[in-house]
């Protein structure tokens, strides 16, 4: 009852906040088409469109390039960021978005079924933080000090507080050590893995039924992913072997000694979201992106949203591709979510979420100049010549 | 002079390796180790023999006269011994401590080893370096039964280890090890899960009574009704109990050697003793109920086990004294910090009494043996797996080193 309350007033009090920016703008300019150009639009890593531009409308990219019909492009506000080059909104695949403490129910190791859309803090700072770093779409994912710690959210950054664009993405595991405890079960990765075989045995069996087999029956069927933290080879072998063992279709988070196993990885088709890179990385690690490239394993960067760019251009420098370096900021991550139709990329249909730079974000002595999401100018200049 | 003799020797020993581990790179084609001293473990030695490789498997091992195959890549490894890659029947380095023990219940048989095991540890690593190549990991010895132990090669590959056997054993520990860090509950709110028995050695045993009582009811109710439909736990008892699974009970005092006997004897099931450091003390109970004494670290001077307080008294002549009584025995490195490697293990039972033959045999045919692996590992012979140690010496001897160490005919020394 009391929480519904809560809810109640958290609703009254955003409705009210985001009523003030809408009064003090003309409600229709705010609504009206708006035509973005640039001298590079990046719609997807292979696809780049010279002196063009976007059509942003209600939210959504309406129209790219030459599709834009004539009359929608003499109607709109035209946006003109001149000589930069305009990019899809980077997607972090995986992140707690400096809120572990709240997204893990403690004193239980295996609560598949809660919600992390239910716990997240849309007033947090590092949210608002997201959008200076190019990214416009985060995944937010159970503590990985829960053996099975829920379900993960979409979480957008907004102009005052985030929001939750989708509930209902990936089952979080993580068979790090952070999700074994000496004070609860499980307190070794031989118990953590009988407790997970226990419960996925169950469901399949269904032996017991219940809200938190539910969801892992969805696992079971392919209807909903897994995404594994696990860094230590011998973890990472545990995720592939559940995989196998349950047909789940897992993603590994973090990989850090994921190296040997690359062609294990290729050979399960399971992607990888890989941790920031910084220069003194070891070189393995380094290399590693362009080896998982080379042998088809696909991959996206997440971590220090400052440092995204950075780790782009290491792994760059390291022998991976631009266009893959690119995709891993924002194609890839967007298709293992499963949402490559709604994010990372800038095709019909897609919400409106690019960055602009001065130059290729892969160069880092490129400006980052803007940040629009949903349509909405989150950071940065609305033009070229507005700073 | 002494030092610049050892660093020649080791860039020899270095060139040695590197040479071999690029004739062992051809993985498929067939390669000849030529002119070395054979030990193959369980028979005669072979002098000047000729040991045959090809697939990752032993095709041949014999005299100067062995035919060697056309094409065949020829090694010259003459004035070196080769022995089968040594076998560590109770090895604890392959699992984190944390990872070796679930602590959140005290009695947890359906755990499996292999989920906590780590090849890529230094502690295995440095084994391999020392001419382990396969070894039997068990949970830890926390718990009062700790859970199923199993037998890996120690190269890793890109599928994780190379199970030779699964849930070999069920380890069960006496003495002070599984009642440390446990709390007697004096009034106040239960608030840990370590307020629990057993906090005495007595404790100790009653958890395995317990444990194995309820399994035998359970046994006794399928019997009667048909499955029951246990869980997990209770199955692998009821194998232990149905003589279908073995018990390694790790007591090492001669009280719990004595007590690890009893409970064998009073459930009828077939256990080896683990770490009998008082063997000695109990050697005609140990002889007449005829069971395997695992020997841990033959050189140790100290008392193993993290209470210290177990009260053995180790003794340099034991493993002699078993040989002398006939108890089928296995010499390993154990729980023991102190532990030497496994082959310095050997010299050190050498030293105190048994025949070089009997301690080599203890730390290769005998826990193949001992494990139900002998048709793979733990000897050379046609049709075995390919794992063998060549030496520098005779290994036996304290100058040996191992110059390369092959698993499934790879050479894992020279691959990182």
């Amino acid at each position: 009852m009391r929480d519904r309350s809560v809810q109640l007033l958290r609703a009254a009090a955003f409705a009210a906040l985001s009523a003030v920016p809408a009064l003090a703008q003309a409600p229709a300019d705010r609504l009206a088409d708006r035509l973005v150009k640039a001298r590079q639009i990046v719609v997807a890593p292979d696809t780049v469109l010279t002196g063009s531009s976007v059509l942003v409308r209600a939210g959504k990219i309406a129209y790219v390039g030459d599709e834009i019909p004539a009359e929608a492009r003499a109607r709109a506000k035209v946006v003109d960021y001149g000589d930069a080059m305009l990019v899809p909104g980077f997607v972090l695949a995986y992140s707690t978005l400096g809120q572990d403490g709240d997204l893990a129910e403690n004193a239980y190791p295996f609560t598949p079924d809660l919600l992390v859309a239910e716990g997240v803090d849309l007033w947090h700072d590092e949210l608002e933080r997201l959008p200076r770093s190019g990214v416009a779409s985060a995944a937010v994912a159970p503590s990985e000090r829960q053996l099975a710690g829920g379900i993960a959210a979409l979480v957008k950054p907004g102009a005052d507080g985030g929001s939750v664009a989708a509930s209902d993405l990936f089952l979080g595991l993580s068979l790090t050590r952070n999700a074994r405890s000496q004070d609860r079960p499980p307190t070794s990765l031989m118990g953590a893995l009988d407790m997970a075989r226990q419960a996925f045995g169950d469901a399949k069996t269904g032996v017991r039924t219940g809200a938190d087999l539910a969801v892992l029956r969805q696992t079971l069927e392919g209807s909903r992913k897994v995404f594994v933290r696990a860094d230590a080879r011998r973890e990472i072998v545990a995720a592939l072997d559940l995989a196998k063992e349950f047909g789940l279709q897992v993603v590994v988070v973090g990989g850090t000694e994921a190296g040997e196993l690359v062609e294990r990885l290729a050979a399960q088709k399971v992607g990888l979201v890989l941790g920031t890179l910084t220069p003194e990385a070891k070189l393995e690690n380094l290399e590693l992106p362009a080896r998982l490239a080379k042998a088809g394993v696909p991959f996206a960067f997440a971590g220090q949203p400052e440092q995204l760019r950075l780790t782009a251009a290491l792994a760059v420098k390291h022998g991976l591709d631009r266009r893959l370096a690119l995709a891993a900021l924002t194609r890839t991550p967007a298709t293992l979510l499963g949402l490559q139709n709604e994010i990372g990329s800038l095709r019909q249909g897609a919400s409106a979420d690019f960055v602009v730079f001065s130059g290729d974000p892969i160069d880092l002595g490129s400006r980052h100049l803007a940040t629009w999401i949903g349509g909405e100018r989150r950071s940065g200049a609305d033009a070229a010549g507005g700073l | 002079m002494q030092l610049r003799s050892e660093l020649l020797s080791k860039l020899l020993a270095a060139a040695v390796a590197a040479a071999l581990h690029l004739v062992a790179t051809a993985q498929d084609g067939t390669v000849v180790y030529q002119g070395a001293r054979i030990l193959p473990g369980g028979k005669p030695a072979i002098e000047q023999g000729v040991l045959i490789v090809s697939g990752g498997k032993i095709l041949a091992v014999g005299g100067p006269a062995t035919k060697i195959p056309d094409g065949a890549k020829v090694v010259d490894v003459a004035g070196r011994t080769i022995t089968p890659g040594l076998i560590d029947a109770s090895f604890a380095g392959a699992i984190g401590d944390e990872d070796a023990n679930e602590q959140s219940s005290e009695v947890t048989p359906h755990l499996r080893a292999f989920d906590s095991i780590d090849l890529q540890r230094d502690a295995v690593r440095n084994a391999r370096a020392a001419g382990v190549t396969t070894v039997h990991a068990m949970p830890g010895t926390s718990n009062v039964i700790g859970g199923l132990g199993c037998v890996v090669k120690t190269r890793d590959t890109k599928d994780g280890p190379t199970l030779l056997a699964d849930e070999v054993s069920l380890r069960i520990t006496m003495g002070s090890d599984p009642s440390r860090g446990n709390r007697a509950i004096r009034g106040g709110r239960v608030d840990s899960m370590y307020y629990r028995r057993p906090t005495t050695r007595m404790g100790v045993v009653w958890e395995v009574r317990k444990a194995f009582y309820d399994a035998k009811e359970a046994l006794e109710r399928t019997a009667a009704a048909g499955p029951q439909g246990g869980d997990a736990a209770t199955e692998v008892l009821t194998k232990v109990l149905q003589g279908k699974l073995v018990a390694y009970t790790t007591a090492r005092s001669e009280q719990d050697i004595r007590t690890a006997l009893r409970l064998a004897e009073e459930f009828g099931y077939k256990t080896v003793l683990d770490e009998a450091q008082d063997a000695h003390v109990a050697i005609d109970e140990i002889a007449a109920a005829k069971v395997t004494v695992l020997l841990g670290a033959p050189s140790a001077e100290n008392v193993v086990g993290r209470g210290g307080g177990d009260g053995s008294q180790p003794r340099f002549h034991t493993v002699a004294l078993l040989a002398q009584r006939n108890v089928p025995f296995v010499v390993t490195t154990g729980t023991n910090a102190a532990a030497l490697d496994l082959v310095r293990e050997a010299m050190f039972a050498v030293r105190f009494g048994l025949t070089a033959e009997q301690a080599l045999d203890a730390v290769t045919i005998r826990p193949a043996q001992l494990l139900g692996i002998d048709q793979r590992v733990g000897s050379l012979a046609a049709g075995k797996d390919a794992d063998f140690v060549v030496w520098s010496h005779d290994p036996l001897d304290p100058a040996a080193v191992a110059e390369s160490v092959h698993i499934d005919g790879i050479s894992v020394l020279a691959s990182r």
